[in-house]
């Protein structure tokens, strides 16, 4: 009796396994089936997309573009007017904690092996500019010995592998096809993991509206042909922008004619922003 | 099957089903469609409106002022750095002109050992520390005609051609005997060639001068310049009184004292001396100024606020100094 009871079990098994199996295969054959489908879906939208119109505007295709900004720190004069276009331009909290864009200063002195760093954010420089809302670097160092000193514009690295986006937990930043990391306020939920994942600062926290922000190369303004805020602004060509589509973009002869350096390269984040003329301490 | 089993699996079952519909109604419509974010957001970021416009928008409506900025140096320093972001204007009002040009120059122009050394730089306590830079520089065209040209002439020549040329109108000695044209006995030498050559290359024109200086050569604007620098510019009193009040003028003449000095004597000889001058050549000089008959990017920013009444008192403030008496003050840096 126990054997045969046995062999009821054996079968039994065999019985649920085959039904499973088979419904598997049914299931399998459902999923290929609709993944085909959905190919399909996906294909022909993208289809009639290209063939109706471009995304994300009319005029302009972001598949077509891929941005990139150059930095020329032997130019800059320091005079912070990118600094306050991309504050206007972008309604940045009018405080000396919320940049899109910013300016540090080295200077080098005599018999001093570090340089000493500042940026428009020092309490010194907000008290030559007078208020948190204006911004100018003090003379501080017009008596020193200066040895060497220069001024470094900082911004959004907008890196190929951007480490803010892999730490956002909702989906609410993302890279776009033509190279700029974007921020979503509408689904972005405050957590400010990606303000702590960036490597360069490049992310602030925007306590008026809740949500992290960040330059965008000036977004709106790039998708309509026009150039970020901050390199209009530029009164001495420091800041360059352009398509590293195309080969003739200011963007592309920067990178081009000159020996150009990135920020932070062992994080392997390969960021989109080329300086010219720093020094190894600028990171 | 056993029903624990066909429960359990029902169960399971349900449980996948309301989460795929929880995560199908609370996922936006554009979610996945690039990718793991909204697809919507990039458009919405997409639209929103640029605050900063472009030259090429204020040109619609000041192109005068964008043909002067565009064509001089503050050519890359775009009209809304100084004035503001164009966005709203002109329906919602006039943009800020700029009063404190001493704080906003020295923005970029302050020296610091940080800039680079390509960039013109003062240092604010020793450049004209009392005076704000629109007093001489227009910041539209900010460089100053101030190249000091070269003087080598020989002023035995000068003397032959002024004889032969410019006397009848400037006066033996080159005191001019009528009140419209200027006397040019002790006027600087490098101003002179500069106007010279400007009226003979037709930069600056004038009915009775464009004739006359298209027959100079070089050489002859060289020696008469020489000449006339040479000269005393003593002049008799003019008998007319002046129609302006040289009190009031006195007040207005802080603005021109950077340049010409504060009794007309200018620090740099690129510019004309003014002490002495005929009145009523300077009143004239200073409306073509201000009616853009006589363009000079400097004198026609300087000029735009003054009233027939101000440009009357000036005339006969430097009217009344005298020539070439005062020491003149040094070349600051």
């Amino acid at each position: 009796m126990k054997k045969l009871e046995a062999i009821g079990a054996l079968r039994a098994r065999r019985l649920f396994l085959r039904r499973i199996g088979g419904a598997a295969t049914v299931a399998g054959a459902a999923a290929a089936a609709g993944t085909a489908g959905l190919v399909r879906k996906v294909a022909a939208k993208s289809e009639s997309a290209a063939a109706e119109k471009s995304f994300p505007t009319p005029d302009y295709d972001w598949t077509k573009r891929k941005w990139a900004f150059g930095v020329d720190a032997t130019k800059c004069i320091g005079c912070l007017r990118c600094v306050e276009a991309c504050k206007t331009e972008n309604a940045v909290p009018l405080t000396a904690h919320h940049f899109r864009t910013w300016v540090e200063r080295y200077v080098y002195l005599e018999g001093e092996d570090r340089p000493r760093i500042d940026s428009q954010a020092d309490p010194v420089n907000i008290a030559a500019s007078g208020s948190e809302r204006e911004y100018r670097f003090a003379n501080r160092y017009k008596d020193a010995k200066v040895e060497k000193a220069f001024f470094v514009p900082k911004l959004c690295n907008q890196c190929e592998h951007p480490p803010c986006v892999q730490v956002c937990p909702v989906g609410a930043t993302y890279k776009a096809k033509d190279g700029v990391v974007l921020i979503d306020h509408d689904y972005c939920i405050g957590c400010r993991y990606c303000v702590q994942a960036c490597p360069y600062g490049a992310r602030f926290f925007n306590e008026e509206q809740g949500v992290t922000d960040k330059c965008t190369w000036c977004y709106h303004r790039i998708t309509k042909g026009l150039q970020p805020a901050c390199v209009d602004a530029c009164p001495v060509g420091a800041r360059v922008f352009g398509d590293r589509n195309d080969k003739q973009s200011p963007i592309s002869l920067f990178i081009r004619n000159n020996r150009v350096h990135v920020l932070k390269p062992e994080t392997g984040n390969v960021p989109n922003v080329f300086y010219v003329g720093i020094d190894k301490e600028v990171s | 099957m056993p029903k624990h089993i066909v429960r359990l699996i029902l169960l399971l079952a349900g449980g996948l089903a309301l989460g795929l519909a929880a995560k199908w109604y609370f996922t936006a419509g554009s979610f996945y469609e690039f990718g793991h974010y909204r697809a919507d957001s990039v458009a919405q970021i997409a639209a929103h409106q640029p605050v900063f416009q472009t030259p090429a928008y204020c040109q619609g409506c000041h192109s005068e002022r964008h043909a002067q900025w565009s064509a001089a140096n503050h050519k890359t320093v775009v009209c809304e750095v100084c004035h503001g972001p164009g966005e709203g204007h002109p329906q919602k009002g006039k943009l800020p002109i700029p009063g404190d040009t001493r704080r906003l120059c020295t923005l970029c122009h302050e020296r610091m050992a940080e800039r680079p050394p390509t960039q013109p730089q003062i240092d604010p306590a020793r450049h004209f520390p009392d005076q704000q830079c629109a007093a001489c520089h227009n910041p539209h065209a900010p460089k100053l005609a101030g190249v000091v040209a070269e003087v080598t002439g020989d002023a035995g020549a000068g003397r032959r051609k002024h004889a032969e040329s410019c006397a009848s109108c400037h006066g033996a000695g080159g005191i001019s005997p009528n009140d419209t044209w200027p006397n040019l006995a002790g006027q600087n030498a490098a101003y002179l060639v500069r106007i010279l050559g400007a009226y003979k290359s037709g930069a600056q024109t004038d009915v009775m001068m464009s004739p006359v200086a298209q027959t100079l050569s070089d050489a002859d604007i060289q020696n008469l310049a020489a000449y006339y620098a040479g000269l005393s510019c003593k002049a008799p009193a003019s008998e007319k009184a002046a129609a302006g009040d040289a009190g009031a003028g006195k007040a207005l003449a802080k603005n021109c004292a950077a340049c010409h000095g504060e009794t007309g004597v200018g620090a740099n000889p690129a510019w004309p001396n003014i002490a002495g001058q005929k009145a009523v050549y300077l009143a004239n000089t200073l409306k073509a100024f201000r009616a853009g008959l006589r363009k000079d990017p400097m004198m026609g920013g300087v000029v735009r606020g003054l009233s027939d009444a101000d440009i009357a008192n000036l005339a006969a403030y430097y009217a009344a100094q005298s020539c070439g008496a005062g020491a003149k003050p040094g070349k600051t840096s």
